[in-house]
């Protein structure tokens, strides 16, 4: 149970960083730079509680706003680029995050134990649910709680206005500024809640493994936050969480006893989902069917992709 | 009615032994391995699984584990990947936690390591604290005081400010004409950036070496000291670097006598090479303890002539060698890292004989602690090249080392201060 447990606790907080970058995609932008909020969420966070021996839910909370703020700054020079440009600028900015961290040194006494970020070697014992007596039932209902909250918000954001507008943006900027949308205020808001939701999702890694550093936060992971949305399919946002169940919960849990072969099948799996279903796991197609076997009418535009 | 009687009981005496045989032929004590079976750093995982089999076989050749009621029991051992990665290495620990096996080894790299142990019980019999009652027993990850994280985790890894300690000694002693030193590390490496930057470069100075370009500000040859000064002083590169030509430039400037490359393998060999490139010829080279393996051999060979590094494996010792056909036999290579995976399974077995343990699958928690107990009560085990005394108040050993050389394709030890 505790093992299962665990791989729900992975799953939300991947889930998490991958709506991060589901967001920003629904504007049309692709961005490399969510591992970097992810990083800011993580280490602040994990300062608050073990430096300053804050309560979580307060060290979450500023730890989601630093990051949120840092996606509202770096907003707006991501307006200025798109594409594969976009991409290269959002990875310099989260190897800046990175290198950042990477050099921070803090530490500081607590009851007798120097601890706090030490550069190189990490920023070791974020124990604040273990230490608090916190079961990992308590753990996975908390971060379940903000998955669930944030896919709810998510989910609903598509059937107003706004999701419509952050749609028509990623669709097609120019005819959507032709129609009176605001650009800069669609990618930015995108932005900022992007790093908002990686910001709380970086809280909760920091928390859940006790450990962070510069190894954590690189390129790789930053890869897979954005192939989670992409693999799921960002017409839905349940596709996100699908696509995290694949990768965390199959191919890396699932496949663990193959050892090396894993990376290669991993691998294979990608390009077949991708080939199977371009448009994501959970696509309009998907959605249609869905909606048809529970006996309601398919909109006519969602079996579009 | 007398033979009746007789026959029925030597059926009864007979079916008893037999149940009795049985029961103690299915006593099984399960301990787990994890490490990196995949990923870069795979090497480490596959050569600490191939001495841990071997060490499993060797127990159960020689009649299992002793139990508390004198019965014997079956070692049996799985291994995972986690490839050295935090939540992979978590998630395995949370998997053997939950299963009836009674003692972990692992999970290779320090970086999983320091996360993994955050997330046991950092103090027994504290009932606030909800983290993992496991006792884990590490082979490879090495860097300063990771034992400390957790009182169920222990470490059978190298002391290195004691091995260096006494290398740059017996360096001053024996070449006295080497007064200069200089070097740099894998910046991005803990273990290599911490034991070059607070370790090896003080006990230099401690011993009356000098830092080539001249005095760094704080350097006074205590641990740590002026470790800041020392990084930014050294010509340093990363772990996926694969030019080196800059700071084998550097090292050649620094006109030292005596050159430190504080990487591990993959890296060591590619600067090595830069510097055989750049026709550097140091009076010394001094390496990481761990490059100080086959991966080096197999890599710069040539290059790697001369160079010298402490290390808590060598097969010197009839043990040793045994260990390290033994690991070959089983794909793998014994090293420093991996060889304290046999030392581990051995102290396990030493350790469940002398607390005695039932083998009851209702009674893990309690044989865990068992276990966990008598690891701290460990003050002394056998090592492969000798008697290894334990710092308890650390979860720390101090391993027996010697010196080994690079010369001619192979590790050839120059001193052994056992």
């Amino acid at each position: 149970m505790l093992y299962f447990l665990g791989i729900f606790q992975t799953i939300g907080v991947h889930t998490l960083l991958g709506l991060s970058a589901y967001v920003l995609l629904l504007t049309g932008q692709l961005s490399l730079g969510q591992v970097g909020f992810f990083a800011i969420g993580a280490y602040v966070s994990g300062i608050l509680t073990v430096l300053f021996s804050w309560h979580i839910f307060a060290a979450l909370a500023v730890g989601a706003l630093v990051a949120g703020f840092f996606a509202f700054l770096i907003g707006f020079p991501a307006l200025r680029v798109k594409g594969l440009m976009l991409v290269v600028a959002t990875i310099a900015f989260s190897e800046i995050v990175r290198l950042f961290f990477f050099n921070l040194s803090w530490r500081v006494e607590v009851n007798g134990f120097d601890v706090g970020p030490d550069s190189t070697q990490g920023f070791r014992e974020i124990r604040y649910f273990a230490a608090n007596g916190w079961e990992q039932t308590h753990v996975v209902a908390l971060i379940w709680s903000f998955v669930i909250l944030v896919m709810f918000l998510l989910w609903w954001l598509d059937r107003v206005r706004a999701g419509a507008v952050l749609r028509a943006v990623g669709e097609d900027d120019l005819a959507a500024q032709s129609s009176g949308v605001n650009l800069t205020m669609v990618k930015v808001a995108a932005m900022t809640a992007g790093g908002v939701i990686a910001g709380i999702g970086g809280g909760l890694f920091a928390h859940s493994t006790t450990y962070v550093d510069h190894h954590t936060f690189t390129i790789l992971l930053a890869t897979f936050a954005v192939s989670y949305p992409i693999l799921g399919g960002h017409k839905n946002v349940f596709g996100t969480l699908l696509a995290v169940i694949f990768i965390q919960g199959f191919v890396i849990e699932g496949l663990r006893f193959m050892g090396d072969y894993r990376n290669i099948v991993f691998g294979l799996l990608i390009i077949l989902a991708m080939n199977l279903r371009p448009q994501g796991l959970v696509d309009g197609h998907f959605i249609s069917d869905i909606k048809k076997k529970l006996g309601g009418k398919p909109k006519k535009d969602s079996a579009d992709a | 009615m007398d033979y009746n009687l007789k026959s029925i009981a030597t059926c009864v005496a007979t079916v008893a032994i037999m149940a009795a045989g049985a029961a103690s032929a299915e006593s099984v004590i399960n301990i787990a391995g994890w490490g990196a079976q995949s990923g870069p750093l795979r090497s480490f995982g596959v050569n600490s699984n191939a001495v841990i089999q071997a060490a499993v076989k060797r127990v159960n050749e020689e009649g299992g584990i002793r139990l508390a009621d004198g019965t014997m029991a079956t070692l049996a051992y799985e291994y995972h990947d986690s490839a050295c990665n935090a939540e992979q290495a978590i998630a395995v620990a949370r998997r053997v936690a939950s299963s009836d096996v009674l003692v972990g080894i692992g999970p290779t790299c320090s970086g999983a390591a320091a996360a993994m142990f955050g997330v046991f019980q950092k103090q027994v019999d504290d009932a606030s604290d909800t983290g993992l009652q496991l006792p884990i027993l590490t082979d490879t990850a090495v860097r300063n005081g990771l034992a400390k994280i957790s009182q169920w985790t222990f470490r059978n890894t190298p002391n290195e400010p004691a091995m260096y300690d006494n290398l740059w000694e017996w360096i001053a002693t024996n070449q006295p004409d080497l007064k200069t030193i200089y070097g740099g590390t894998e910046t991005d490496q803990g273990h290599s950036n911490g034991t070059y930057s607070k370790v090896i470069v003080q006990a230099a100075i401690r011993h009356g070496f000098t830092w080539a370009p001249g005095d760094l500000e704080g350097l006074t040859g205590d641990i740590a000291s002026g470790f800041e000064a020392v990084l930014d002083s050294s010509a340093n590169w990363l772990q996926a670097d694969t030019n080196f030509a800059v700071q084998a430039r550097a090292f050649r400037k620094s006109g030292a006598d005596v050159l430190i490359v504080s990487s591990h393998p993959f890296t060591t060999c590619g600067m090595l090479k830069e510097m055989s490139r750049q026709r550097i010829e140091p009076g010394l080279i001094v390496g990481l303890t761990s490059s100080s393996s086959a991966e080096v051999m197999k890599g710069c060979p040539d290059e790697a002539e001369g160079m010298i590094i402490p290390t808590s494996f060598a097969p010197i010792t009839d043990a040793a060698a045994e260990v390290a056909a033994l690991a070959n036999e089983n794909g793998g290579d014994a090293d420093l890292h991996s060889a304290a995976a046999w030392e581990n399974v051995m102290i396990i077995k030493q350790v469940i004989e002398a607390v005695g343990i039932t083998g009851d699958a209702s009674m893990v928690a309690q044989e865990r602690r068992a276990i966990r107990d008598g690891l701290e009560a460990l003050t002394e085990t056998e090592g492969l090249l000798g008697t290894i005394t334990r710092n308890q108040a650390e979860g720390e050993a101090l391993k027996p080392y010697v010196f080994v050389q690079a010369q001619a394709g192979g590790w050839v030890v120059v001193h052994d201060p056992r």
